[in-house]
């Protein structure tokens, strides 16, 4: 396309701050007259407070206030208004907020919570959602129905189920009639935690004059912005937050999460700022949790491999709060058609209350947990029809003008998953497999993939834009920086859009409601494609102001004109020119009079005609897509049950790299993410609902050990809506590993599994009982 | 009881009444505002707090203060002179190891002591090192290649 910019490897405009240690992460944060607090949480999960005794506390060295939910009248969240900042009459999850104590240090504050004496009646502890969805389960919340929530979502009152949401194309389940050959089955991704390096953490100051300022380690300054000033009933205007540099997101640090509690206990202590961090172990068991996804479906086809109709229902354990995992469920269940078109679709989703901490966005947002069903069935399909996997995935993958469940006619600029495909074949299937030998089992398998965004209808992306004296620019925009390199995005995507090289590009750093323009939140794998097209809509304005007063200065007409980055010339007569230096604050005349404007501009995007579902559930819910494939190469040790992954590899339909250092290694991160999903990770519980291994050491994040050699390759079918062709990439690649490395187990073993992780005793209990079928 | 304690950190010699019973974190972030070194867990597991002592990487999360009492102590924020980074921390921003960023002061600070100590250090040796580190972000690839152009160029400046 011959690009100035984009497509090349330029440094991270914050790789340096971070190498030498400069960068402001949250808890290096330091405010004049900081105090500090730490939280209590409750022995059980599920339980009535009966009372709660701090008068030890308050008395204990450095103590300045003990808070309690005693008072709190109000609720909060974005969907569901059913979060409350601290217990109040009863707990619902083993991390949840009871009381918290607020020192001159956090050695102070923590060793006070131990003086503070509650006394709970235990209730029945649900973690599954199959089991607190039962007729007869207590209710974890009584008021279930009567929250406020989104006009969209139905909960259903007297039960635990926070959402139903449906979904139907064509004659929905009667068009299994129509099928020849079914299967069915149903596959747990069970909770898991996004467990980034750094630990959430929030400070918040009410000021004297009423106005608060909050500092946060979260991807969602303007939800924390209203959601504070609705709480404390001040103008949003009143509300300033501040993010920092972010240690890593992955997704547990969308939404409100932990601001409004933090908030709340700050509120008693009106002129002082309190921070709070999360230990590692609060970590796990009080900020939101991921997964906890079980997927119950039936898939049929023809005789000939075309698939006719898909039935799912989707149990989603959505913790005790379900603001946050409702939207996780309704994407989970409408792209639980993975990449493939059916006729016929009936599609189920619950989220239902259960007594762990909320389930929120995880990356992959739903589509890795649903997909893990959708790539099982594919391969057991393929195999009672007897036909080619490669072949049956191929006659049926979405592609330009087919329909996908919302009802979306696929474009060609969605994407091209028939070369995804055929790359990973080539890959990683042309060669032959290894033979059994003396020690190791070897298989391959794959899994095709697709992601869309779980956008919003206000979920826009502001830009401002500034062209400063020497014909720099400054790029002010919200997006958080959680180490996904949208950093350098910005600066590509301006320097192509304005002609001027990158490193003439100055990023913003921190996002500040008080400067920053307006941006939902950074989620859904947007920022490239919605943000990319907000900087070029800025840089668009910007370029006719310069020519506006350029035509001006050189007494023409606007149209008349072109710009290279450093002119603005007559296109007949280059040499007519004004250099964009002289036209920055307007154009100075040799008498003094400036005409002209500022070269500045403002500008935001959203996902075209974006909407909200239908009564069928369906709609223009996805927009923008990215396909992709991968692949997973295994070595199953037969004495210890251990899986290797030698290789794994990717293909994405990107539309346009942006930049490859950076595209690669967030591939790589989040194969990697997911072969720890796959294989080690899982948050367990004892029966009272206590995490079991709230720690990196029992909760195993893979190490450099770990980690497979890796392929990436990428497609580039320009998409119609991100800058320069571009689309989102920064969840996708998380979504496959699960099945693909299931699917290699099978290969390997001819052995079905459903569930993550799969742990080297469950495939040595496998093998251990081939032995002794042997034997008989 | 608070006890006088006295280092050298990053070049410069401090004197402080500690509580012996702190970590070296808790001194360096709280009390030095050294707020490079970073905290993100509490049993020395991620390794992202790892300081150098008397040449050795060591996790300053669970090293009692009162062990760093007469040691020479480098942190991330010691490494660079003035704007001349030091050659890891050259190579780990050039090689894509930076995502996040919240694991590499740990990281740098580690390879740092390997290949200071031993520029000729083996890949097993380079390896094991990054083992002892995590990382949410990478996939870790691009960290290893951040490790292997920094024992290059540590070489170099040896020759």
């Amino acid at each position: 396309m011959g690009f100035q910019y984009i497509g090349k490897s330029y440094i991270r405009p914050d790789a340096i701050s971070k190498v030498t240690g400069k960068a402001i992460y949250l808890d290096d944060i330091r405010l004049p007259g900081m105090l500090y607090t730490a939280i209590l949480r409750p022995e059980i999960a599920h339980a009535r407070i009966l009372s709660i005794d701090v008068t030890q506390a308050e008395n204990m060295p450095g103590v300045v206030k003990i808070v309690t939910g005693k008072g709190c009248t109000f609720r909060y969240g974005d969907n569901i208004r059913d979060l409350q900042p601290m217990a109040i009459e009863k707990v619902r999850y083993i991390g949840e907020p009871v009381a918290a104590v607020i020192a001159k240090t956090s050695m102070q504050a923590q060793a006070a919570l131990t003086a503070i004496h509650v006394v709970y009646d235990p209730l029945p502890v649900y973690l599954d959602a199959r089991h607190a969805m039962q007729p007869g389960a207590e209710l974890i919340h009584a008021e279930n129905g009567d929250y406020w929530h989104l006009p969209t979502l139905q909960p259903e009152k007297g039960t635990n189920i926070a959402n139903v949401y449906h979904m139907q194309k064509g004659r929905g389940e009667q068009g299994f009639a129509e099928a020849e050959v079914m299967v069915e089955g149903e596959f747990n991704y069970p909770l898991g935690s996004c467990a980034a390096i750094e630990p959430h953490g929030s400070i918040v100051w009410f000021k004297e004059d009423n106005t608060l300022e909050v500092w946060s380690s979260s991807i969602c300054p303007f939800i924390i912005r209203e959601e504070l000033a609705h709480s404390y009933g001040v103008p949003v205007s009143d509300v300033r937050v501040h993010i920092p540099e972010i240690g890593g997101c992955f997704g547990y640090k969308s939404d409100i999460t932990v601001e409004q509690t933090i908030a709340w206990i700050a509120s008693f202590v009106p002129g002082r700022p309190v921070k709070w961090v999360a230990t590692r172990e609060e970590d796990f068991t009080s900020t939101l949790l991921g997964h906890g996804i079980r997927v119950h479906m039936k898939i049929g086809a023809k005789k000939n491999g075309k698939l006719v109709a898909i039935k799912s229902t989707v149990y989603h354990s959505g913790g005790a709060y379900a603001d946050s995992a409702v939207n996780v469920t309704i994407a989970s269940t409408h792209n639980g058609t993975g990449p493939y078109e059916f006729e016929h679709c009936d599609m189920t989703g619950y989220t239902v209350y259960t007594n762990h901490a909320p389930v929120g966005a995880y990356r992959g947002y739903g589509h890795p947990e649903a997909q893990f069903a959708t790539e099982r069935l594919m391969n057991m399909l393929a195999r009672k029809l007897g036909m080619d996997s490669f072949k049956l995935r191929e006659m049926n993958y979405l592609r330009e003008g087919k329909v996908n469940g919302l009802g979306e006619k696929m474009w060609k600029s969605h994407g091209d998953i028939t070369k995804c495909a055929e790359i990973i074949k080539k890959t990683v299937f042309e060669k032959p497999k290894p033979a059994e030998d003396k020690n190791f089992f070897y298989g391959r398998g794959f899994a095709a993939v697709m992601k869309s965004p779980k956008g919003a209808p206000f979920s826009t992306k502001g830009c401002y834009m500034k062209m400063n004296l020497d014909g720099s620019v400054s790029v002010v925009m919200a997006g958080a920086e959680v180490g996904q390199g949208l950093r350098s995005v910005v600066c590509q995507v301006t320097g192509e859009a304005l002609k001027i090289a990158p490193e003439r590009v100055r990023v913003y750093t921190e996002i500040d409601t008080q400067y920053s323009p307006y941006e939902w939140q950074t989620i859904g794998s947007m920022f490239t494609t919605q943000g990319g097209r907000a900087i070029i809509r800025a840089a668009d304005k910007l370029i006719a102001i310069l020519k506006k007063t350029a035509a001006q200065v050189l007494k023409t007409d606007e149209d008349y004109l072109d710009y290279d980055g450093e002119f603005v010339f007559l296109k007949n007569d280059p040499d007519i020119r004004v250099p964009v230096t002289d036209l920055a604050r307007g154009y100075i005349t040799s008498d003094g009079i400036t005409i002209g404007e500022l070269v500045q501009s403002v500008s935001d995007a959203r996902l075209p005609r974006y909407s909200n579902p239908d009564s069928n559930g369906q709609g223009s819910m996805g927009v923008s897509y990215t396909f992709g494939a991968q692949a997973a190469e295994i070595r199953i040790e037969k004495k210890t049950g251990k899986i290797f992954i030698d290789h794994f590899a990717s293909a994405f339909d990107v539309g346009q790299v942006i930049n490859p250092l950076q595209i690669r290694g967030s591939v790589m991160g989040g194969v990697l993410m997911a072969v720890g999903a796959t294989l080690y990770e899982k948050v367990e519980f004892d029966e009272m609902g206590r995490v079991k291994n709230p720690h990196y050491y029992d909760y195993h994040l893979p190490t450099y050990k770990d980690a497979p050699r890796q392929s990436v390759e990428f497609v580039e079918t320009p998409d119609a809506v991100g800058p320069f062709g571009a689309r989102g990439i920064g969840e996708h690649s998380v979504i496959g590993p699960a099945p693909a490395i299931l699917n290699a187990i099978y290969d390997a073993l001819g052995v079905d599994f459903c569930e993550i992780p799969v742990r080297p005793e469950q495939i040595k209990h496998v093998l251990d009982q081939r032995q002794e079928r042997r034997k008989c | 009881m608070l006890e006088k304690i006295n280092f050298t950190i990053n070049g410069d010699s401090v004197t402080l009444e500690v509580d012996p019973e702190w970590m070296l974190i808790d001194v360096i972030r709280e009390m030095l505002d050294l707020t490079g070194t970073k905290r993100g867990c509490d049993n020395a597991t991620c390794g992202t707090c790892v300081v150098v002592v008397n040449g050795r990487a060591i996790k300053s999360c669970n090293t009692p203060v009162k062990k760093a009492a007469g040691c020479e102590i480098l942190t991330v924020e010691g490494l660079s002179q003035g704007r001349i980074l030091h050659p890891v921390q050259k190579a780990i921003a050039e090689s894509g190891a930076v995502q996040c960023g919240f694991c590499i002061p740990g990281i740098v600070m580690e390879i740092y002591a390997l290949l200071e100590k031993n520029p000729n250090a083996s890949h097993q040796e380079i390896f094991n090192a990054l083992n002892k580190h995590l990382c949410r972000c990478t996939g870790y690839e691009p960290i290893r290649d951040g490790a292997l152009m920094a024992q290059k160029l540590v070489q170099q400046r040896v020759q």
